[in-house]
């Protein structure tokens, strides 16, 4: 059953005058806690389709449907809402705040998602999340004491502590070397199909496909 | 707030040098306030310590209290009419002392009033900061223009005029010396006192500390000083602000994509303000106030735990404007920008 419907959106990028059709009318369902690749040749619109299934910039036509809602219809302020409590994300790099712990970092992603949970609950709830990606022994550690895999980790951690009804991957292991690719990818599937998260990811990486349920191949701004 | 003090507990250099940098301009400017004040106090402490009122010059003096005269008659007139008057005059002289060593003075005198001491003739009261030339009660000081002596009989705390200390002496006595029967000025106390009287033109007191040759002119230089850097200070926190700002705009960046709200990062940033701002001026107050304890006993030094008080809170709302200023770029942050940066 599909829990985010991309219907028909299409994006067009001004540059002065000229004006470029980035997304030409793309269609794509997501379906309850599957993994869904998007794969294509670099400009196909790919990261483009992504954030905007991710609230990160608006589409020029069409409609972004998160459990029946038009995502487009709505305010900065509820998508922001959607975004801390329903939407967790992973990056080409980690995006960790450089000052905070490994425990800090998921603690702040808790209070930003407005959980319910007391502090104990929450420092529970971190230990077990870490224990999840195999860091909770460097739970006092800051991000510049992490090796490049283990950071990637951490933002797994942060992006699915809240228990988000979506996962948006964006290049998620381009910043690693095949083995730590492959470790991350197993994290991510463990982590979706244990939560039930439904996963929308973008990658350039053919190793990383047998890790989706779906693949899904973009080319000059439509679905292939 | 945990986030903001994090930053600091993380990036301690970072907000120690900021830190120091507020520390030293509010040091800087309580202490130059601290003597703007003492020497305004040094210039008309006389004044100064008077109540509200009006003072009345001749409106042929050009506004110089040195060339006001009040006729007599009208002085008698206005003495009865109105509680508390008081005629008084003020000239720039000196007293020898036994040893004949010259002391520069402002001689004081005035009809019987509250205000000032009643010396009866041949006596004399000098401010106290005349104790450490080595005047003492009871000691004979002469003048060039006066035919007797003065007999030191008290001393007075804080009076001073125009940089110098004042000799309160009876009317016949200050007469005799500046060949003069008329009073320079008539002062009237309280808020009843006429905004007009014939041949007469009425100053405030604030308004009669301008008639003070080089008053208002040194203690303009001064203010400025003290205005320029309550400025600079908070230009110091914008410029700050706005470059840890662009540093951390991909951090702000992702921030804002995980849902934080702009309200919490400009908290973040206000709180992080705060903090610097109140612990540094904590140091600077305490340090001043130090300072106005030790200060050398000839420097003109005043500093009211008052005034460092309201300098704390312009630097407060200058850093705090400062600091919002240069936050407009928070607002300005996309969080998918950010994303596309890379690595913070």
């Amino acid at each position: 059953m599909a829990i985010f419907t991309i219907d028909d959106v299409e994006k067009t990028f001004k540059n002065g005058d000229v004006s470029e059709k980035i997304l030409k009318g793309v269609d794509l369902d997501l379906n309850e806690g599957e993994i869904t690749a998007l794969v294509g040749p670099s400009g196909s619109g790919k990261s483009t389709i992504l954030t905007i299934a991710a609230g990160l910039q608006k589409a020029t036509g069409g409609q972004v449907l998160f459990e029946g809602k038009d995502m487009t219809q709505m305010s900065q302020e509820e998508i922001r809402k959607i975004r801390s409590s329903e939407f967790g994300f992973v990056f080409q790099s980690s995006h960790l705040v450089p000052f905070l712990t490994v425990e800090d970092q998921l603690l702040l992603m808790l209070d930003v998602a407005e959980t319910k949970l007391n502090k104990k609950q929450q420092k529970q709830e971190v230990l077990k999340v870490l224990d999840l990606v195999g860091m909770s022994h460097r739970k006092d550690a800051y991000p510049s004491s992490l090796s490049g895999g283990e950071k990637q980790r951490v933002a797994i951690a942060r992006a699915i502590i809240h228990q988000p009804k979506m996962l948006f991957a964006d290049e998620p292991t381009a910043s690693l070397d095949s083995k730590r690719s492959k470790e991350v990818m197993e994290i991510i599937r463990n982590l979706t199909k244990t939560l039930q998260i439904t996963t929308l990811m973008v990658t350039h990486d053919e190793e990383m496909l047998p890790y989706a349920d779906r693949i899904v191949t973009m080319k000059d701004g439509l679905i292939d | 707030m945990q986030m903001a003090w994090k930053e600091v507990k993380k990036s301690k250099m970072k907000f120690l040098i900021l830190g120091s940098i507020i520390f030293l301009v509010s040091f800087l400017t309580f202490i130059i306030s601290g003597l703007a004040n003492g020497l305004s106090e040094d210039n008309a402490a006389l004044i100064k310590n008077v109540p509200n009122g009006k003072f009345y010059l001749n409106e042929d003096a050009k506004q110089t209290y040195s060339l006001s005269k009040i006729d007599v008659d009208q002085q008698d007139n206005l003495l009865a009419d109105y509680n508390g008057a008081t005629a008084m005059s003020i000239q720039m002289g000196f007293v020898n002392d036994a040893e004949d060593k010259q002391h520069s003075v402002a001689f004081v005198t005035s009809t019987d009033s509250e205000l000032f001491p009643n010396v009866k003739d041949n006596e004399v009261v000098l401010d106290a900061s005349l104790k450490d030339e080595g005047i003492k009660v009871g000691d004979i000081l002469t003048n060039n223009q006066f035919s007797g002596e003065f007999k030191v009989v008290g001393f007075a705390e804080k009076q001073t005029y125009s940089h110098a200390p004042v000799a309160f002496i009876s009317m016949k006595n200050y007469q005799e010396i500046y060949r003069v029967m008329e009073m320079q000025t008539v002062f009237i106390p309280g808020s009843d006192s006429p905004d007009s009287i014939k041949g007469l033109e009425s100053f405030t007191n604030k308004e009669f500390l301008n008639t003070i040759p080089s008053y208002g002119a040194e203690q303009m230089s001064l203010n400025m000083i003290i205005w320029f850097l309550v400025v600079i200070s908070g230009m110091l926190f914008a410029i700050f602000f706005y470059m840890m700002n662009v540093q951390k705009i991909g951090l702000y960046g992702i921030l804002k994509a995980i849902g934080v709200k702009t309200s919490s990062l400009f908290s973040m940033m206000w709180y992080q303000m705060l903090l610097i701002t109140v612990v540094s001026l904590v140091l600077s107050v305490g340090l001043s106030q130090l300072f106005s304890m030790v200060a050398p006993a000839g420097m003109p030094f005043s500093l009211p735990i008052e005034t460092t008080l309201l300098l704390s809170v312009v630097f407060l709302v200058i850093g705090f404007i400062g600091a919002t200023i240069s936050g407009f770029q928070i607002k300005k942050v996309e969080p998918l920008q950010a994303i596309q940066q890379g690595e913070m």
